[in-house]
């Protein structure tokens, strides 16, 4: 598995890069963090359209994270791959198309994180801000959010490591982050595909291990501060 | 009677770029000046059907006779090139779409996909071929009939496979290596692929070839061609030109021998076919 | 692009084959939930036992499944693991169906890790005392869990179970990559033939949500016919 490593650790950590687009590890890491940051927005948005009390806003915005997260990452990435040159008018990458299905799929995810983070807090804290003279817009983002983003901290975490292995399934549609690097090694190599896999595994394990490390401990804080 | 000109001039580009906002699908009526405006031509190859086009494992870069024949295109345009890996699954939706501007993938000129997409004239032509265990018995390919074959997902082998031999097992996966993963991992009695690509994968195998026997049946003559989008007669045509001036020149011959000839693992030593046709 | 033609999608050789596709990915979510419940059980048990070598099992195969995506544990068991095995193993296991037992297996694995966090949380949400006064009547460590706590905790581990169930409805998608003829592998193939991508994803895509709101609405109807008992 040494030998391996010290042969293609370049090709395994940026891909083709610089005579080709950005790949490997570091296209995953990018990926990935990426498309937390653009999911978080959109994420907040549809959360608190969630537990908005006006029906309008409310209903369609249930349904379609009902409709999102029942559809598997793969197929929202379909979609995004025939969808999106349409859509927008450019003809899109596979990054683009990735980054595009990964934000829309996470950012539904986090839309309940933020749901439950809000319900999470009593709602005395809504009606005493409220009865204080602030408006709803206001009393969330002066008293209710700052309070809920604690608590949801870890979740976003976790949400950023699950994030991290969704990146895998670009492999499907070409994209070269490190799972479909691992694969191109494998067909180089055909014989080690013990080695080859449990390397690819053994990076993903250490990133994402450690990320959920972090969340563990933020997590223990925020109990810690509760009492 | 210049000014009657000028108008209808100037009608005829309001008219082309209407129909370019409207169908965003199909681009503006002349992809060849886009991509000249563009200063690159995007071919989409696949990275892993050596000697096709594949990656350079020293230089990390895509190479290979697809690869060199969308550079020769590109050089005829006046343009750099600029290879983009693709799933076989994924070639024709890529360049329906636009996100390609031609396709050097290894494409075969079937009737079914002229509904949807141009080709040039053959580039290649080959077999498709099964590739088995020595130590199977199998010499015919009729006798993998009830067994189980491998191949690549979108492509031709699938349905050229099951045409053959109705009650064959076929399972498809990502990419062609990974099947040949699979068939030297004996979880299947056969591989299915290009003759080219089998022949490759054999000269790899090295000492294993022994093992291994490419079945002399074909199972279809394969016609490669590069893929166009329909409708554009301008880039059609100079295609075709500059494959024509390759053939003429002999670097057609060359680039034969480059990839396939008697140094690479093929070891051809005449090739079958000109680049002059394209008919199926 | 061509105007949406579902008519082109529903020929009888593609219905045949999507229908396949999804008779089979039934199949191996139906295999995966019977085999992943018990081990994640056991899992679940392990890191909750007093015994430190049973807890640190337990951590490692949460920890570690947890952590490496789907995609690459069936590409390991596919490709990685047959090879590990013994001859007349691997033999059998070629003869039989490799794709769907390799990606049962796979799947299997991954999704006790999830659920066995969810069983975990279940039974520390029991209140201690419900243990300790059992032990105090002289069950065993492990007739309490079964007599006393686990019935208890059900009400709570039954909802995050059936979220984590949904998820391996989806999880099937993934099993495509090492030849398992599920059917997002099966909608891959109509597309390839008929060349309408829409077409095929749209039907595909009912097909998936009609199971997964089945799923979720369960999990409606199980918080409304059994809430959570606070003590």
């Amino acid at each position: 598995m040494i030998d391996i490593i010290d042969t293609y650790w370049l090709y395994f950590l940026v891909g083709q890069y610089p005579d080709g687009p950005l790949g490997g590890l570091v296209l995953t890491i990018l990926l990935g963090f990426a498309a937390l940051m653009l999911a978080l927005p959109l994420g907040i948005a549809l959360g608190l359209a969630r537990v908005s009390e006006r029906r309008w806003l409310q209903w369609p915005v249930t349904a379609l994270v009902y409709i999102v997260r029942g559809t598997p990452l793969l197929m929202v990435i379909f979609w995004a791959y025939f969808f999106l040159p349409s859509v927008t008018g450019h003809k899109t990458g596979q990054f683009a198309t990735m980054l595009t299905a990964l934000v829309i799929f996470n950012g539904m995810y986090i839309a309940e994180i933020v749901r439950a983070g809000i319900q999470g807090i009593p709602k005395g804290q809504m009606e005493c801000a409220r009865s204080l003279g602030l408006s709803y817009s206001k009393a969330m983002r002066y008293v209710v959010l700052p309070q809920a983003a604690r608590n949801m901290l870890p979740s976003f975490v976790n949400q950023f490591v699950t994030t991290l292995k969704e990146t895998s399934l670009g492999y499907i549609i070409g994209l070269a982050e490190v799972s479909f690097v691992a694969n191109q090694i494998n067909t180089l190599l055909l014989t080690r595909p013990v080695a080859v896999f449990s390397t690819l595994a053994l990076a993903y394990f250490i990133l994402c291990f450690g990320l959920s490390r972090v969340a563990y401990f933020l997590e223990v804080r925020r109990n810690r501060q509760a009492t | 009677m210049k000014s009657l000109l000028n108008v209808s001039h100037w009608a005829a580009q309001l008219c082309v770029a209407l129909a370019g906002l409207i169908s965003v699908q199909s681009a503006a009526a002349d992809q060849l000046a886009d991509i000249r405006q563009k200063g690159e031509l995007v071919c989409g190859v696949l990275g892993t059907d050596e000697p096709m086009s594949f990656i350079d494992p020293k230089t990390r870069s895509l190479v290979g006779y697809d690869v060199d024949l969308c550079a020769a295109v590109a050089k005829k345009i006046g343009v750099t090139p600029k290879p983009k890996q693709l799933a076989v699954a994924a070639r024709i939706p890529e360049l329906q779409q636009g996100r390609v501007d031609i396709l050097a993938a290894t494409l075969t000129h079937t009737k079914e996909r002229e509904a949807v997409v141009d080709f040039s004239l053959n580039v290649f032509v080959t077999g498709q071929k099964v590739m088995v265990r020595r130590d199977s018995g199998i010499t015919k390919v009729a006798q993998l009939a009830g067994k189980k074959v491998v191949t690549v997902k979108g492509g031709t082998q699938e349905p050229n496979m099951r045409k053959a031999v109705p009650t064959v097992d076929v399972v498809t996966f990502e990419t062609a290596p990974q099947a040949f993963v699979a068939l030297q991992q004996r979880k299947a009695a056969g591989f299915v692929n290009d003759e080219v690509s089998l022949l490759d994968a054999f000269g790899k195998l090295g000492d294993a070839q022994k093992d291994y026997v490419v079945l002399p049946d074909s199972i279809s003559v394969e016609a490669i061609a590069l893929g166009l989008r329909k409708g554009e007669p301008a880039l059609k045509t100079l295609v075709n030109d500059a494959l024509r001036e390759l053939e003429q020149s002999g670097q057609a011959q060359q680039l034969f021998f480059k990839w396939f000839g008697p140094t690479s693992r093929l070891k051809y030593r005449t090739r079958s076919f000109k680049i002059d046709s394209d008919r199926i | 692009m061509p105007h949406f033609d579902l008519a082109a999608v529903l020929t009888d050789e593609f219905r045949g084959w999507l229908l396949q596709g999804l008779l089979l990915s039934l199949e191996l979510m139906a295999t995966t939930w019977l085999l992943a419940v018990p081990l994640a059980t056991f899992t679940a048990l392990c890191r909750l036992s007093s015994l430190a070598p049973a807890r640190w099992l337990g951590f490692v195969l949460v920890e570690g499944i947890r952590n490496i995506p789907l995609l690459v544990q069936l590409l390991f068991w596919y490709f990685a693991v047959p090879e590990l095995l013994p001859e007349s193993v691997r033999a059998w296991l070629y003869e039989h169906n490799a794709e769907f037992i390799c990606a049962a297996g796979g799947l299997t694995l991954y999704t006790s890790a999830f659920m066995a966090e969810d069983i975990r949380s279940g039974i520390r949400a029991v209140p201690i005392t419900q243990l300790e006064a059992a032990r105090a009547l002289g069950f065993s460590f492990l007739a309490s869990m079964r007599r006393i706590v686990l019935p208890q905790a059900i009400r709570i581990i039954v909802p995050p179970l059936i979220s984590q169930s949904l998820n391996l409805w989806k999880n099937t998608s993934v099993a495509t990559v090492i030849g398992t003829a599920e059917l997002m592998y099966q909608a891959q193939r109509v597309e390839t033939a008929s060349f309408r991508g829409v077409e095929t994803f749209t039907l595909t895509t009912v097909a998936y949500l009609s199971v997964s709101l089945t799923i979720t609405a369960l999990a409606v109807w199980f918080q409304r016919r059994f809430p959570v008992r606070t003590a």
